[in-house]
């Protein structure tokens, strides 16, 4: 390839939160990792004609204040609620930096794969019975896709670089890989990056289009798997160039990106692209494949994507890394995956544990990967990488370290 | 790195008028760029895309299989989706499958990746009314931190004028060959810095395409480019007004 790629400098993680059906904040995602529950049920937030499985966020979710009332939507919301969520500490964190910094250093990057849909699909159901759109639709600041970083960059008081990815469901991943880059470059000191995406019609009935909604909860990686449940989150993190004063932080070392060059919605047979972006994220962290102690898998439980994921991660690692998939418990929270999913990552660094494969039974016989099917207590881990994979075949692979 | 080259710049628009108003050189959708199954598949915003992005990398003489790309529109596949969204009141209804996977924001990234057998990094950005001046941005930040060049790509589509009018009224797609490297360049701009600049200030037929069609930001680029006429140049229309200085 003519893009060469050389190590990378890593970055510094300053605080990270997770919003998800396992609740708020990353002690309740530990929870939900080390007890191994599955938190997925029928949909509740609208209905549908078919039965469904989500990861659904149930608690209450902070109201947007009256100056930013335009931005109030539920993809908005969830962002505003993780932010805020004091355990994790990123709206702190942005403080912090703001105060250090200044508001113009501080970017703001936010993978997201449907934004706030959720509300216009409602705006729709007006739209087709009054001809007109309700008052108080607003496309650029709910359903276009840098509403929420929008939002988030408003709400912290920040004024530099902001914009959202959306690539599907590598969105959150490749928002961490801009992140990443923009400080290394110098074009920021901290950057608030991440994924938030919340449920919506068009999404769970277009997957079922697809034919790859499950009508059970999902199990990731188990030979008789049978399509993926959806879920919602918010993961944002607050990376940070690498100093003195943050050198016991968590870091980003690399994010590898690639593109499959195949399918829109069906990834490369063997798995190229895969195989790429795992590689290409070992190079830019300048590391061995047997540096990886932990891989957290995209796993969406689809018969395809588990089964050349399986093969394409083989083909990096062989069988030496353990590798888990996660959404049997959280639900394919889609554009927000890659974020909550690194995030799981650095939970399982930080308490030394692998997380299991909820809802695993029988292990897939083409699989030669080692899948890890229940949470393990380990030792020594430093380094851990998280897949994800979207349509338009795009992918990305990021590498943590403790 | 200083400055970002910029190899070559092409534009499709499929109302000739807007190129002849503002004095552009520029194309219709160019049906021999994208075969006929695939011509069949894509919306018109993937189509002017990918016709100035072809453009673009045929006149920078680059070659398209390693080239990483960027791709960068405010409202994307805003067509198919309103489309879906027209569906889903009755409940019974039935999507395409092929439409839902063509709503995605990469859509025009994906098929763009397909069509030339590249497996380089492809990513879809927006940023409302700053969208190209992020996508300058994010290609900076890329070159930074690998050597090369990238493709970008900045478009959008018509828009039902339900949603938010005037944007959306006329389709405009521009595509950038960039590098870090300044071998056959046709000018070079600083990283984009917010200015104190006021809208006042703009021209206001520019800005009042803009309001229209959200990829006409790079027309002062564009300009500035084709008259050889060093300056700075605006990247938006609404304050703050991020600028780079252009060198010809």
């Amino acid at each position: 390839m003519k893009n060469n790629l050389t190590v990378i400098k890593p970055v510094a993680i300053k605080a990270f939160s997770a919003l998800s059906t396992c609740g708020m904040g990353n002690k309740a995602l530990y929870q939900s990792l080390a007890d191994n529950q599955s938190q997925l049920a029928p949909l509740s937030l609208f209905s549908i004609s078919f039965p469904a499985f989500v990861g659904e966020i149930k608690q209450p979710l902070l109201d947007i204040r009256e100056q930013l009332a335009e931005y109030n939507c539920r993809n908005a919301r969830v962002a505003l609620t993780a932010l805020n969520d004091a355990e994790g500490g990123v709206r702190a964190a942005v403080e912090t930096a703001k105060d250090r910094y200044g508001a113009h250093r501080i970017g703001v990057i936010i993978g997201t794969s449907t934004s706030g849909l959720y509300e216009t699909e409602s705006a729709y159901g007006v739209l087709l019975e009054t001809g007109d759109m309700p008052d108080d639709f607003h496309f650029v600041t709910e359903h276009a896709y840098q509403a929420t970083a929008r939002f988030v960059q408003l709400e912290l008081g920040l004024t530099g670089v902001c914009y959202a990815i959306s690539t599907a469901c590598s969105s959150g991943a490749k928002a961490i890989a801009a992140g990443q880059r923009l400080i290394n470059g110098g074009l920021c000191d901290a950057v608030i990056v991440g994924g938030v995406d919340t449920l919506c019609r068009l999404t769970l009935r277009g997957f079922r289009s697809l034919e790859l909604v499950s009508n059970q909860p999902c199990t990731p990686m188990d030979k008789n798997r049978n399509g993926i449940s959806i879920g919602e989150a918010a993961g944002l993190l607050v990376l940070e160039k690498c100093g003195a004063d943050n050198a016991d932080a968590m870091k980003v070392l690399a994010v590898g990106e690639s593109s499959d060059a195949h399918h829109m919605s069906t990834p490369h047979p063997e798995g190229k692209g895969a195989v790429l972006a795992m590689k290409n994220a070992l190079q830019l962290a300048g590391l061995k494949a047997d540096k990886i102690d932990y891989l957290n898998l995209h796993a969406t439980a689809t018969k395809i994507n588990d089964s050349v994921e399986g093969r394409a991660v083989f083909s990096v690692f062989g069988d030496s890394v353990p590798c888990s998939g996660t959404k049997g418990i959280t639900g394919h929270t889609l554009g927000a995956a890659g974020a909550l999913e690194t995030i799981i990552a650095l939970t399982a660094l930080q308490q030394q544990f692998i997380p299991g494969t909820q809802g695993l039974q029988e292990l897939d016989d083409e699989c030669q990967c080692q899948v890890i099917q229940f949470p393990l207590q380990t030792k020594n881990m430093q380094i851990a990488m998280s897949n994800s994979f979207g349509f338009g075949g795009n992918n990305a692979s990021v590498i943590v370290a403790l | 790195m200083n400055q970002l080259y910029i190899k070559s710049a092409a534009v499709c628009c499929p109302d000739s008028k807007v190129l002849a108003a503002f004095n552009l050189q520029g194309s219709d959708i160019d049906k021999s760029l994208i075969p006929a199954g695939m011509r069949r598949r894509t919306s018109v915003t993937t189509r002017i895309a990918i016709t100035a992005a072809k453009l673009a990398c045929v006149q920078a003489d680059v070659g398209t299989q390693n080239l990483a790309s960027i791709f960068a529109s405010l409202g994307g596949e805003i067509q198919v989706t309103d489309a879906l969204c027209r569906l889903l009141p009755d409940k019974n209804e039935l999507l395409s499958p092929t439409q839902f996977h063509n709503s995605v924001h990469n859509t025009t990234a994906g098929y763009w990746s397909i069509l030339n057998q590249c497996q380089a990094p492809a990513t879809a950005i927006a940023a409302a009314d700053d969208t190209f001046a992020m996508g300058l941005i994010e290609v900076w930040a890329q070159l930074q931190q690998s050597s090369g060049e990238r493709l970008l790509v900045c478009y959008d589509e018509l828009w039902p004028q339900y949603l938010t009018p005037p944007i959306g009224k006329i389709a405009f797609a521009c595509a950038f060959v960039l590098s870090a490297e300044p071998d056959q360049s046709i000018g070079a701009i600083t990283l984009p810095q917010v200015s104190q600049q006021k809208e006042q200030a703009l021209q206001a037929d520019w800005v009042k395409l803009t309001k229209a069609a959200p990829a006409a930001a790079v027309i002062p680029l564009l300009l500035a480019l084709q008259h050889k006429q060093p300056c700075i140049v605006p990247l938006n229309i609404k304050v703050p007004i991020w600028t780079s200085l252009l060198e010809v």
